[in-house]
């Protein structure tokens, strides 16, 4: 299905209504879509290293922002994708090289970055170890983007105990910025919102202390979760004797502490997931608003984790899983209910 | 007189994969007589396993495959329902039938993503109708297809990169989100089901249905009227293996796609199949460790430099043979295609697939009772031990888990579909499915082997899932990679 100016802009709108973010940021978005110079794109090298790939199939799903077909011919000049390219061998590996020597591309990498034994652990291609390759792609690009969570930090690939030395783009002092864009996967709208305010300001938006843009990661899913009236129903009540009532439990209280609180719920019900071991307070990410895979425009997402009975695993998050699991907190019958 | 080319990196397969094959005459007609499969990244899932929660293992084994991931929180969901279960408490229906949605939904994301934006490149010119990055660059064989046909399956790859998507959005009615869905715990889903959620799941199954129909499968078609030198090509050992997925009944015994195999010819059905038969050799792979394991009791210790070796992955055998696995495996078992086996019978085989999943999760949908339980608590225990086997898009897979007293997770193991398909040689010189695959076939032009790709790209390798092991120990030296 073509996506009509129209449908882009109703669309644009009533996301931009959804995120209470100021319609007027969206046509600008819109005509930043569009190809930028005569030329062929915006140049874009994807390498993949420690990856699973879910970072590239969430791309696929983009369609809120343009539909990848929308993006590849009209915006993007994608000279390297292993999963996409027609190219196989060195011909491939060619495409890279011809980008990088045309210098100024966007560098994207997906995946963590093994260290140890020099490299070895992965390659990129015979001869290129991913450390190699994203150091060597990294000194000619004017922007690098760590799409995913293990290329920002680490992430699953780097979980302990991380044979491989797997590093997130940060650890790597590759000497430039990094623009952060995690989540296990990343949403496709975080990826393409980036690329297109670079291509509309010539910059990466403004980014958080962890160096993720601020517009999709700056507010705590517990800060817009549906459950939070809930929430302070739940919680708030129960501990107005030895607690400041406007105080939320969560700001000293973790999970393990959920067995102390002495309310239990069983899963598959409704409900504050935090009992049961949701990390959206401590997660920045606007999936409560955005949700997840959108269906075509003016349609916005389907659904997200809590909407779905299962806690938030806090994917966005640089201690993301090391330093946030387990993830769920059994209750069983017998638990008091709320 | 021999030639030994690589082709690195392979393109349009998840994952990390060089192959190097070596051509020569054979009776006149140039074609490849050896083969080696190499995976060429490892991260250590099972060594991330360990000491963990044992239910995080549905979140963390997501992790090893973003194309499938819910093939793994299925296998693990299943080994944990397995390792847990108490006496008389069975999975409730819902859940069973919430679980089989959501990976449903993903196998057809997953089989179209695979038939037009990974193989179908192979068959069609780009030049003239997809002018850009990351298409334009192609080596162009000349029996690709040109005109009015390449036009069709390039409209159709558009087409298709909308219908994968609207795949993952129907099963994120059910799964929360697609890739890596949180739904699966054992005991069932966390999702409970609404009348609404159906609506909306069967709107876009119609969608899918009719594009498998109507578009899909008519193109795997017009790929074997225009290549049936293809059906001929590929075969390998013949040998095939499934372990069966989408379980009908809370027991597991009836399953949409059967557990069988074949093996040297001989047809077997699900008593066939024993998982304390599979081990995994290493005398071809990157681990000093011992080789001929069973998972239930699989180690291995990381050695780059070991001499001989060639890969990351790791030879899993049945009946120390090579099997092939994935959906042409599975509809042979099933008993729905049995015309061959070969490059051609693959696609077709998956395409196949995609619309017999597709006309299950139309009735399996309706199956849902909003007024039962879609979970039922199963207590973490310990130390317990099981196993999950299930079915990823690319073949079988399985998962071993070991619960230790303390309730952490001692040991688990996983064997997928790719390790089976782009295995190394094994310890008697036995090569891997797509290695034996490829010996035999033709090579018009050794600088660009169209042929040899059409041939992996027929197994849908996803090498991700392929390396996934290790444990401490052994120091893994410099590799040097010996390049033509």
């Amino acid at each position: 299905m073509r996506l009509t100016r129209r449908d882009l802009l109703k669309a644009s709108t009533a996301l931009a209504g959804a995120l209470a973010v100021s319609a007027a940021g969206w046509p600008a978005l819109r005509r930043s879509l569009a190809r930028p110079a005569a030329d062929g794109g915006l140049p874009v090298v994807w390498l993949q290293a420690q990856t699973c790939s879910g970072c590239s199939v969430s791309l696929l799903n983009s369609v809120t922002l343009g539909t990848v077909d929308k993006l590849l011919r009209e915006t993007l000049d994608l000279n390297f994708h292993p999963v996409l390219m027609a190219a196989a061998g060195r011909p491939a590996v060619a495409e890279a090289e011809k980008a990088r020597a045309a210098k100024g591309y966007v560098l994207v990498v997906e995946g963590a970055v093994p260290t140890a034994e020099d490299g070895q652990y992965c390659t990129l291609w015979p001869g290129m170890t991913a450390l190699a390759g994203v150091r060597l792609f990294a000194r000619d690009a004017a922007h690098i983007l760590a799409v995913g969570t293990c290329a920002s930090f680490g992430g699953v690939a780097a979980g302990k105990p991380n044979i491989a030395g797997a590093k997130g783009l940060r650890d790597l002092d590759l000497g430039k910025p990094v623009v952060n864009i995690p989540g296990c996967p990343a949403h496709p709208d975080w990826i393409v919102g980036t690329v297109a305010t670079i291509l509309k300001t010539g910059q990466p938006p403004a980014l958080d202390s962890a160096g993720r843009p601020k517009e999709y990661y700056g507010k705590s899913v517990h800060d817009a979760c549906p459950n939070l009236d809930n929430c302070k129903k739940s919680y708030g009540k129960r501990f107005t004797k030895k607690h400041n009532k406007d105080k939320n439990c969560l700001a000293c209280h973790d999970n393990n502490d959920a067995k102390h609180i002495k309310v239990g719920r069983h899963l598959a019900e409704t409900g504050c997931l935090y009992p049961l071991g949701c990390k959206g307070y401590w997660t920045g990410a606007d999936c409560p608003t955005r949700k997840w895979n959108a269906g075509d425009p003016p349609e916005g997402g389907t659904n997200w984790c809590i909407g779905a009975g299962a806690p938030c695993l806090g994917c966005t998050e640089p201690k993301f899983p090391d330093g946030l699991g387990p993830f769920l907190t059994l209750c069983g019958p017998g638990a008091k209910k709320d | 007189m021999a030639q030994t080319i690589t082709i690195g990196p392979v393109t349009r397969v998840e994952g990390h994969l060089d192959l190097e094959v070596t051509v020569d005459l054979v009776g006149g007609k140039q074609q490849v007589v050896d083969a080696k499969c190499s995976g060429t990244m490892f991260r250590g899932f099972e060594n991330i396993l360990v000491g963990r929660d044992p239910l995080d293992a549905v979140h963390y084994t997501q992790r090893v495959c973003g194309v499938c991931p819910i093939s793994h929180g299925m296998a693990s969901s299943l080994a944990l329902d397995d390792a847990l279960k108490a006496p008389g408490l069975a999975l409730p229906d819902n859940g069973r039938i919430v679980r089989n949605l959501v990976l449903g939904s993903n196998f057809i994301q997953s089989h179209i993503l695979h038939f037009y934006h990974l193989a179908a490149l192979d068959f069609v010119k780009t030049a003239g109708l997809l002018d850009a990055s990351p298409w334009s660059a192609q080596c162009a064989a000349p029996d690709m297809a040109t005109g009015d046909a390449a036009a069709r399956l390039v409209e159709h790859y558009v087409q298709a990169l909308a219908i994968r998507r609207k795949a993952h959005q129907m099963g994120a009615i059910f799964g929360g989100k697609l890739p890596c869905s949180p739904v699966f715990v054992p005991g069932g889903a966390t999702k409970v089901a609404t009348a609404a959620d159906v609506t909306a799941f069967k709107a876009l199954l119609a969608e899918i249905r009719r594009f498998i129909e109507t578009v899909y499968v008519p193109d795997v078609r017009w790929v074997a009227e225009k290549f049936p030198e293809y059906s001929g090509i590929g075969r390998g050992w013949g040998n095939l293996l499934s372990f069966g997925a989408f379980d009908q009944d809370a027991a597991g015994t009836a399953k949409l796609l059967a557990r069988g195999r074949v093996t040297d010819g001989a047809a077997f059905d699900a008593a066939g199949v024993d998982v304390d038969q599979i081990k995994e050799y290493v005398a071809r792979s990157w681990y000093s460790s011992a080789s001929g394991l069973n998972p239930a009791s699989g180690a291995t210790a990381p050695s780059k430099s070991k001499a001989g070796a060639y890969s990351w992955v790791k030879a899993p055998r049945y009946i120390d043979k090579p099997h092939e696995v994935g959906p042409l495996a599975r509809m042979w078992a099933s008993g729905d295609y049995r015309k061959g086996i070969s490059v051609l019978d693959r696609h077709a085989a998956r395409a196949m697939e995609a619309a017999k999943i597709a006309d299950a999760m139309a009735a399996w949908v309706g199956q849902l009772d909003f007024a039962k339980a879609f979970y039922a608590y199963v207590p973490l225990a310990g130390p317990r031990s099981g196993v999950g086997m299930t079915e990823a898009a690319r073949g079988a897979l399985g998962h071993w888990i070991a619960i230790d007293g303390k309730k952490k997770i001692a040991r688990y193991q996983i064997v997928t579909p790719t390790a089976w398909n782009a295995s190394p040689a094994d310890d008697a010189g036995r090569m891997g499915p797509i290695e034996k695959a490829l010996v035999g076939t033709p090579v018009r032009d050794v600088a660009a082997p169209i042929e040899v790709l059409r041939v992996v790209h027929s197994f849908d390798p996803c090498l991700a899932c392929a390396v996934h092991v290790a444990r401490p120990g052994g120091p893994a030296r410099r590799f040097v990679v010996a390049l033509p």
